[in-house]
């Protein structure tokens, strides 16, 4: 059907927003849920630019650069290319031990070794965890009005690293996190990491004084479920049918009813400030002798204090309605106690099974004006499966399924091919990486694309070995634009024809996270703890009287990775914020890369920043050698590579006129020794050569 | 999309070498800078100024917040019939059966005529009543959501569920700004409003965009405050540049490296204006008692005001105030007692206000800055503690004055009892509309590219409001 065709059959439909689906009998199918297509590596090889091609990676990135007259950049010197991989795989810079083996590994395969070192690292999971988190809009707190803390949303995040440094199968990772409760397991060990994997949805967003609004709760659920797994906007479609979309009203509220199905562990809302429905991690025995028998005490008092509390409302004003108060005080006053003598259990945000209802459509999106009922089930334009009619429950294990089903599969491993292709190069072969529908940008190297998804599914869907292919080709190992690694007129060319290297004929510079920055700061001023640490420090529960009026708020400091920062929805972590780190109220695909003046405020000033480097100082003071040494090390910790002899005497000079300018009397020469060490450190930590990957 | 600048687009080397032309990378133009010369603005900076659609009367904004609810019907939509039906069962009590019946409470304060157009104004606010010929009165606001922190949300950002980029971020992002060593956009709030900062912020536009918080006392802005003598930091800066610009000889292709250095000398710019602009020992005392302040006071809302007039002087595009914060009894909501708590926040904002006005007017800038007040929702007729109001989104009052702006009118109308707009309705999406169409903008082209679809402040909706337009 041409455009007209179905801008007729929109009008047709009486101008309403309610068209039926003008999906056109023969209409062709989006490219990104066709089949993966297989090619021909013979002939890509013939058509390559480069005859130097690591692996199949190369030729397809080959063949392009070929056609547009563009070739592949050498090789990276070595320091550079570890400082690269090592950030990219762990969020860290290499250590003058792993530079100085890498260095002088004679081994054809040296680098393939540091791969495997490094994804075999406990800090891979974290780096790479943490690009999860920005897509699943990981937060602490709930997001709603009074942004009640959630203490025990950790488990979830720590799960997500866990399972990636377990190479957690993909297809397993994102049922698990979907339906984890549902699935079978053989120990009670997976037990529990599974409940704890469907904090992916109790996540969500929470909105307002009291649940009313749930079902912007579920819209949130949907719309990530379908950006981050599918690269679809499934939530256009919560109000009526849109022109272009292939996604329809019916769909959206089939996903509806599975999600309206499911009971989301309750953080609190300032109507009702006990949390509810958290799901205890303990085994059968103690969940009926402990967990239930407190849980039922708590239900019972808190509806006595609702009965209590309408019954002042109810009373006319005077002695009746002052005993009311008094009994409805006393009451409140025992659920503090009850809590604060609760019996301490381990217990997720995660999601249980309610019996399965369907949705009605709620016309116009508003939920109080409901259409027809929708049978749970998927995205028709896949086909029309639904939820079988004898499924009892939501129907979450069955949409895990179907994600992997084979007319959706192609899509769903693009979807994260694309990602981590996109965390290893700044920038998707799709560049919409949320987006894969008729609105996002069709793929740079579509047949790369299905390579690679083709891969994905033949190893089983291991993330790992994805990584390693990629980053064993030539294409990931290429020099930046440096001027002695491509001759300056071939980058002034490659310019004038691909500015924005979308056919990747260098590597694309790229800024330190805020994550890494931090990190990497308190790493080499010997602050960085590098364990893994569970919740946050939060008030107990019996004080909580979080509301629009006073939403919990906070700000810990820690030594930790920053990947365990505090992440409040409502008040936002000024560090993270100021260095481009994700919103945690909605996904972040990719994040954006500012450089502002506030970030050079933060480097020239911040009093922590200052009190680093001077441990940084000290460190490189009591270092074995001399300044000369000294300089060397600091260079070789922040850039991964030794000093010129030019950069040694002008670090020589600031060093001896900083001592000299700035004496003072009242200050011992130790002082100002340390002073003007710190004072360098902090120059050489606010460098592009420091805050960029090359 | 924006409308762009008539000149050919620079290819990148030149982008990248004008972005260090006559910068300080040279330690001599670094002296020269701490001797208080300016730095010029970068064609390229992030925040350059940019024209608009069309030529603006407005060239900079002042938005005074009102945190929690300002009753309208006891600020500036006199209701007589309110008075006359004091006591009674309200007709519209909304809320669940189980809840006492509602009354009808009767307004609190007497209006008088003001100025010579004789708008009249409540007792709560005497001093701005005296400016009401350059005031133009909404008295048709309404509103989405009946919360505090959606209704707030909603107000700042057009969008009463989930965040969305700011007005100000919106206004930053269509018109740059003309003094680069200061934010574009500039948020002076003692404390949190309901929703928190996702009231400035710029969400999915650049983070240039985003509103920067200035807190009165020592350091305004964070990270503002050098550790070490400026002899110091002068000297590490030299020493950065040079490193930096080393570095970047080899890659001259890299604009976002330019652009970093470019980033410090901002930064050390804005780290020499700023303590100028809270330095008010040049204001005259006659200056401060306009603003109701004392001398050597760094806090209230006359410091505000004040702070908003030093700003617009010294060219920054966006100014919000916001009175007070989340924390009742310390804001507008006043659902037990209005009788006490809205006399102290009107004394707070009154002749600040009006000071401001005058002050702005007196000094030639009303005509290009645009002042407008409002708040998130209005109160009911009827009660809700004894002696309180509750939320009420149906029907509110807002005003604009200054550029380009109808000064002593009135526009819409509530019914007897102002509960509901019964003429010429003005929804907030229509305000958004009206101001940006002040600055130069139709609201329906500036737009902004994100996640597949163009985003825009007033989403679907908004009209001009064309009657309140000079």
């Amino acid at each position: 059907m041409t455009t007209i065709a179905k801008i007729l059959c929109f009008v047709a439909a009486g101008l309403t927003l309610f068209a039926p689906r003008c999906r056109s009998q023969e209409s062709h199918v989006l490219w990104s849920h066709q089949p993966l297509r297989e090619s021909d590596f013979s002939s890509l090889r013939n058509a390559s630019s480069t005859r130097i091609g690591a692996n199949a990676i190369d030729d397809f990135v080959g063949a392009r650069q070929f056609a547009k007259g563009l070739s592949m950049a050498p090789l990276a010197d070595r320091p550079t290319l570890l400082r690269r991989v090592t950030y990219d795989l762990l969020g860290l810079p290499p250590s003058i031990t792993q530079i100085d083996e890498f260095v002088n590994d004679p081994s054809p395969n040296a680098f393939q070794r540091v791969v495997d070192r490094l994804l075999a690292s406990p800090h891979y999971g974290e780096r790479w965890g943490r690009h999860w988190l920005d897509l699943v809009r990981y937060a602490d707190t709930c997001g709603n009005s009074g942004d009640f803390p959630v203490p025990d949303a950790w488990r979830y995040r720590n799960y997500v690293i866990d399972a990636l440094n377990a190479d957690r199968p993909y297809d397993q990772f994102l049922a698990e996190q979907l339906a984890g409760d549902l699935l079978p397991v053989d120990s009670e060990r997976r037990r529990r990491e599974n409940i704890t994997a469907t904090g992916y949805l109790a996540t969500s967003r929470r909105f307002g004084v009291e649940e009313k609004q749930f079902h912007l709760t579920i819209e949130d659920t949907i719309t990530n479920l379908g950006q981050a797994f599918l690269g679809l906007s499934i939530q256009c479609a919560r109000c009526h049918d849109h022109m272009f979309d292939e996604i329809t009203q019916e769909d959206y509220y089939a996903f509806y009813g599975i999600f309206q199905s499911t009971r989301y562990a309750f953080p609190g809302t300032e109507v009702f400030p006990s949390p509810k429905d958290f799901v205890a991690l303990v085994d059968a025995d103690q969940l009926e002798n402990v967990v239930r028998p407190y849980e039922r005490q708590v239900k019972e008092l808190e509806l006595e204090i609702e009965r209590l509390r309408l019954q002042t409302l109810r009373r006319p004003e005077g002695e009746e309605r002052d005993e009311a108060v008094k009994a409805h005080e006393a009451a409140k006053q025992q659920r503090v106690e009850l809590l604060m003598n609760a019996p301490r259990y381990p217990k997720a945000y995660a999601v249980t099974d309610l019996v399965g209802t369907n949705a009605q459509v709620h016309l116009q999106g508003d939920p109080l004006d409901l259409g027809d009922e929708v049978p749970r089930g998927f995205l028709s334009v896949f086909g029309d499966d639904q939820v079988t009619t004898d499924e009892a429950g939501s129907g979450r294990l069955q949409l895990s399924a179907w994600l992997f089903s084979p007319a959706v599969r192609p899509l769903t491993a693009r979807v994260i091919v694309n990602r981590v292709w996109q965390h290893h190069f700044g920038k998707g072969i799709v560049q919409t990486p949320n987006d894969f529908g008729t609105q996002g940008r069709p793929p740079t190297h579509p047949e790369l694309l299905d390579f690679l998804a083709g891969e994905l599914i033949a190893n089983d869907w291991s993330l790992k070995k994805l990584h390693r292919l990629i980053l064993l080709s030539h294409v990931y190992r290429q020099a930046t634009d440096k001027a002695t690694a491509i001759p300056t007129d071939q980058v002034q060319r490659f310019d004038q024809i691909d500015p924005a290297n979308d056919w990747l004929w260098k590597f694309t510079r790229r800024p330190l996270s805020a994550e890494e920055l931090r990190d990497t700061v308190l790493l080499v001023s010997g602050k960085l703890n590098l364990d893994q640490p569970a919740g946050h420090d939060f008030p107990p529960e019996h004080e909580w009287k979080f509301g629009q009026h006073t939403p919990y708020m906070s700000h810990q400091q820690t030594r930790d990775r920053s990947v365990y920062l505090l992440r409040q929805r409502l008040k936002r972590n000024q560090f993270l914020e100021i260095f481009d780190a994700a919103d945690p109220n909605v996904t972040t695909e990719r994040r954006p890369q500012s450089t502002t003046s506030k970030q050079a405020l933060w480097l020239m000033n911040n009093p922590v920043f200052h009190q680093h480097a001077e441990a940084f100082a000290e460190r490189l003071l009591s270092a074995p050698g001399d300044d000369r040494d000294r300089f060397t090390l600091a260079h070789r910790l922040l850039f991964g590579r030794r000093p010129t002899r030019d950069e040694l005497s002008a670090s020589h000079v600031y060093i001896g006129q900083y001592a000299i300018a700035e004496s003072s009397a009242s200050r011992s020469q130790d002082m100002r020794r340390l002073e003007a060490w710190a004072s360098y450190v902090r120059v050489l930590m606010s460098s592009n050569e420091f805050l960029y990957v090359e | 999309m924006l409308p762009t600048s008539d000149k050919p687009k620079p290819n990148r080397r030149q982008t990248i070498r004008s972005m260090l032309a006559g910068s300080v990378l040279l330690p001599a133009a670094v002296t020269e800078m701490l001797r208080g010369g300016h730095v010029a603005a970068s064609e390229l900076s992030p925040l350059r100024p940019r024209k608009p659609h069309f030529e603006g009367k407005a060239k900079s904004l002042i938005l005074l917040y009102m945190s929690g609810g300002v009753s309208h019907i006891e600020t500036f939509d006199p209701k007589p019939q309110l008075a006359v039906h004091a006591g009674e069962p309200a007709p519209q009590a909304a809320g669940p059966a189980n809840h006492n019946v509602k009354h009808l409470l009767g307004p609190n304060w007497s209006f008088r005529p003001g100025g010579t157009c004789g708008t009249p104004v409540s007792d709560l606010f005497p001093h701005l009543r005296e400016c009401m010929d350059d005031i133009c009165l909404v008295r048709s606001m309404h509103s989405d959501h009946i919360s505090h922190m959606e209704a707030t949300l909603g107000i700042h950002t057009g969008s009463f569920s989930v965040k969305r980029p700011s007005l100000g971020a919106w206004v930053s992002y269509g018109l740059g700004t003309i003094n680069q060593n200061l934010p574009s956009f500039v948020v002076l709030a003692p404390k949190l409003p309901y929703g928190g900062d996702q009231c400035w912020t710029a969400d999915f536009l650049p983070a240039h965009h985003q509103g920067t918080r200035i807190v009165a006392g020592a350091e305004p802005i964070a990270n503002l405050t050098p550790q070490d003598p400026t002899s110091i930091q002068q000297r590490e800066l030299v020493f950065l540049q040079q490193m930096n610009r080393q570095h970047l000889s080899s890659r001259s292709t890299d604009s976002t490296l330019a652009a970093r250095i470019q980033s410090f000398e901002t930064a050390f710019g804005m780290q020499q204006e700023m303590p100028e602009i809270v330095d008010l020992s040049r204001e005259t005392a006659e200056t401060l008692a306009l603003y109701d302040l004392q001398p050597g006071q760094t806090t209230g809302f006359g410091w505000q005001c004040l702070m908003a007039r030093r700003m617009v002087e010294r060219g920054v595009r966006f100014i919000e105030l916001i009175d007070s914060g989340s924390d009742v009894p310390n804001n507008w909501d006043s659902h037990a007692d209005i009788r006490n708590q809205h006399p102290p926040r009107a004394k707070d904002v009154d002749q600040p206000i009006a000071g401001l006005l005058k002050d702005l007017k007196r000094r030639g800038l009303l005509d290009e800055t645009l002042v407008v007040w409002t708040t998130e929702f209005g109160r009911t007729p009827h009660d809700d503690g004894p002696q309180g109001r509750s939320h009420h989104p149906r029907a509110f009052s807002s005003w604009l004055a200054g550029a380009g702006v109808k000064g002593g009118m009135i526009y819409g109308q509530t019914d007897d009892l102002g509960y509901t707009v019964v003429d010429q309705e003005v929804h907030v999406h229509d305000f958004h509309a009206t101001i940006l169409h002040l600055l130069g903008f139709d609201h329906e082209r500036l737009i902004y590219r994100h996640a597949g679809r163009d985003f825009r402040l007033t989403d679907v909706f908004g009209n001009v409001v064309y009657d309140l337009l000079a």
